[in-house]
């Protein structure tokens, strides 16, 4: 019992430094009907790279998730996630950018930047996420990575051998995990923050 | 954990540590330049190119269309400055579209929006699919202006190609970003992998290893009690393998110990009997003359004329002579007894001492029958073939002749009238040379089959309980064994084993 409690409060003391040491940022945060509606911008991930990269007239990928957390815990009470695939175009000037199922047309960078890195209004989770938990200090996470692959992706572009190797699968997995991470992230949290009474 | 068991793991982390070392560089080396000749920067720099030549490829086709609608625009506008009119535009935008294929529609509408041409190329079943857009470009000439829209298709599969190739040079350049360290992840990967192996190794080995040293301290600790003097120790030997022969060696060496052992006591037992018989003769033979020559003088000189005391003389000097006889007898066997050497073992056929035996039975029976032979069979059976063994033939023939003259007493005291056997034979079996006698009398009560062989120790009202003492004397120092069970007549067997005598 004693090392279950000791174990536990070394938990909690890694989980606090950790978001100690998290960048903090002023987030907007409405609550709509229970629910939070985050608004932020992470167009500091779109450094000279990342903007001659979604130049190249490459399929290039944006993805943020915004996650909602309790002060002092790594415990996700809600999780939202959106990206853009984003093209430039070759034949006509201006980009094509997909969020979701909806194509849209942009004509500059900026434009692309602030449709896809700058966020408004996000809904994170639904208010019965929060209904239990009202009155309790949370934060809100938020990752923007440039150009992730994709679990699905990555799986079909680096497979393991067939055979009967026990070493192949489990090193694919881990050679996997590491090519196909971002090629530039942004992590940064909000002010801790009550939810509403 | 016992030192020996310490040493052994020891033994087997060293051996399969320093074989994980070695794997691990080797490995590490090895997958370095496997992934180095897969994954180097000549062919990334080649996949780059690709991608840079599909995205020129387009801009080249691009460039291309606007030079067509360009072209377009110039002949139009040639056309208008020739004629002044717009009649003569159909068939030059007919003649135009054919020339250029991507070109799918040329249109050509005047201010007011009425189209003033039109040229549409019809698509085919089964065309790829197409990116479709419109150059847009406006003529002007003699004060009029005509907006042309040239629409151009391009198949998309381009495209793709272009984001496939983009995908591929992307993918590469992130192995190659990442080489180092992927091959650093399958070291990892093979290291644990290894390490797990190694550690199942280990106890499969420590288990082993275990039931070794705990056999091993079990003998140790055996040892320890042998050495304290308890020689009746005794390890189980079920197992197949070295260490059970060991354990086998040390049962032979505690059990030859405690025969030894029992030997030595025995002898030093016997050596102060003899002493004992050495004086008990020497202090009871020095009376005896004395003592029957008084006797004999107080019968000799009694002149007087009472003859009841003169019989009563007589008799006490008869009783007197008979009982000094006896102890004469006694002192004579103490005294034989007192003297019995130690034997002088040399190498010699063991069946030579059953036939001096059977020569010396009839005078046996004689003896045993008190002037007439007894009424008891004596068969005597040598073996064939010679028995090697060390040996004293006067010592050995003497105790044989005890164990022989026991049993033809025992077989005649049990058949007085006649039907008594003896048989006496000499065989060898394994390592060892035996002579059995055995007769089919009373046999002896297996309660005192550990008593036998003491000194004094008799059955018999006229016995000095020597003779068997004798025998397991001379036995024992021919590093020998007499056992007494009971024969398949009935009677009595004892068994001499001697060890068979090998020529170096």
């Amino acid at each position: 019992m004693r090392i279950v409690l000791t174990a536990l409060l070394l938990l909690t003391a890694a989980v606090a430094f950790a978001q100690s040491h998290l960048p903090a940022r002023q987030l907007g945060v409405q609550w709509d009907r229970g629910a939070p509606r985050v608004s932020f911008s992470a167009k500091d991930l779109a450094d000279e790279r990342v903007r001659r990269e979604l130049s190249s007239g490459l399929r290039k990928r944006i993805v943020i998730k915004v996650s909602a957390h309790y002060k002092g815990s790594n415990w996700g009470l809600a999780e939202r996630t959106f990206g853009c695939d984003i093209t430039r175009d070759l034949w006509d000037d201006g980009y094509l950018v997909r969020i979701g199922a909806r194509n849209e047309r942009l004509k500059t960078l900026d434009q692309v930047l602030d449709r896809c890195l700058a966020v408004n209004g996000l809904f994170v989770g639904e208010p019965k996420n929060y209904e239990t938990n009202r009155g309790k200090e949370i934060y809100f996470f938020v990752l923007a990575e440039f150009n992730p692959i994709s679990k699905k992706q990555c799986r079909e572009l680096i497979r393991p051998t067939s055979g009967d190797d026990p070493i192949g699968p489990i090193t694919v997995n881990i050679v996997r995990r590491r090519i196909c991470q971002a090629e530039r992230r942004l992590e940064f949290r909000s002010e801790f923050l009550k939810v509403p009474e | 954990m016992s030192r020996f068991e310490r040493k052994i793991l020891f033994a087997i982390g060293l051996s399969v540590f320093l074989t994980l070392g070695g794997s691990i560089f080797l490995a590490q080396g090895a997958l370095r330049e496997v992934y180095s000749v897969g994954v180097n920067e000549r062919f990334g720099a080649e996949l780059v190119h690709g991608v840079e030549a599909r995205r020129g490829q387009l801009m080249a086709l691009r460039s291309s269309t606007e030079q067509a609608a360009d072209a377009v625009q110039w002949a139009v506008e040639a056309e208008l400055a020739r004629t002044r009119g717009a009649k003569r535009i159909q068939p030059l935008i007919e003649d135009l579209l054919e020339r250029y294929e991507f070109v799918r529609q040329i249109r050509v509408i005047d201010e007011s929006g009425r189209a003033v041409a039109t040229a549409t190329r019809s698509a085919v079943a089964g065309d790829p699919a197409m990116r479709e857009t419109d150059r847009e470009r406006v003529a002007s000439a003699g004060g009029k202006k005509l907006r042309i829209f040239v629409h151009v298709v391009v198949p998309e599969v381009y495209f793709e190609r272009l984001q496939d190739a983009g995908e591929a040079a992307d993918v590469y350049s992130r192995l190659q970003r990442q080489s180092a360290s992927v091959s650093d992840v399958y070291i990892w990967v093979f290291g644990v992998l290894v390490f797990f192996v190694i550690i199942v190794a280990f106890l499969i080995g420590a288990i082993l290893s275990r039931r070794v040293t705990r056999r091993v301290a079990v003998l140790a600790e055996a040892s320890r009690q042998v050495g304290a003097g308890d020689l009746t120790v005794s390890l189980p030997t079920s197992a197949t393998d070295e260490i059970t022969e060991l354990t086998q060696a040390f049962n032979d060496m505690v059990r030859d110990l405690r025969d030894s052992r029992t030997r030595i006591e025995y002898l030093q037992r016997i050596s102060a009997w003899q002493d004992f018989a050495r004086r008990l003769a020497h202090e009871i033979k020095n009376p005896l003359t004395p003592i029957q020559l008084a006797a004999q003088e107080m019968d000799e000189t009694y002149d007087g004329d009472d003859d009841a005391y003169r019989q009563k003389l007589e008799h006490a000097r008869a009783i007197i002579e008979e009982e000094v006889a006896t102890l004469r007898r006694l002192v004579g066997e103490f005294s034989a007894f007192a003297k019995l050497p130690r034997a002088d073992l040399t190498p010699a056929d063991l069946s030579d001492v059953v036939h001096a035996i059977e020569g010396s039975v009839p005078a046996m029976l004689e003896d045993v029958g008190g002037g007439s032979p007894a009424p008891v069979e004596v068969r005597v059976r040598a073996a064939t073939q010679p028995i090697q063994v060390r040996m004293d033939p006067m010592m050995l023939k003497r105790g044989l002749d005890n164990l022989v003259r026991n049993a033809v007493q025992s077989a005649r005291d049990a058949r007085p009238e006649g039907g008594g056997t003896v048989l006496v034979r000499s065989y060898a079996s394994g390592r060892s040379g035996f002579i059995e006698v055995r007769d089919n009398g009373p046999g002896i009560e297996e309660d005192n089959w550990d008593r036998v062989f003491d000194p004094y120790y008799t059955t018999k009202s006229e016995g000095t309980g020597l003779g068997l003492a004798i025998v397991k004397k001379v036995v024992l120092e021919h590093s020998g064994e007499v056992r007494l069970d009971r024969a398949p007549e009935g009677g009595a067997r004892f068994t001499i084993q001697l060890p068979l005598w090998e020529s170096p």
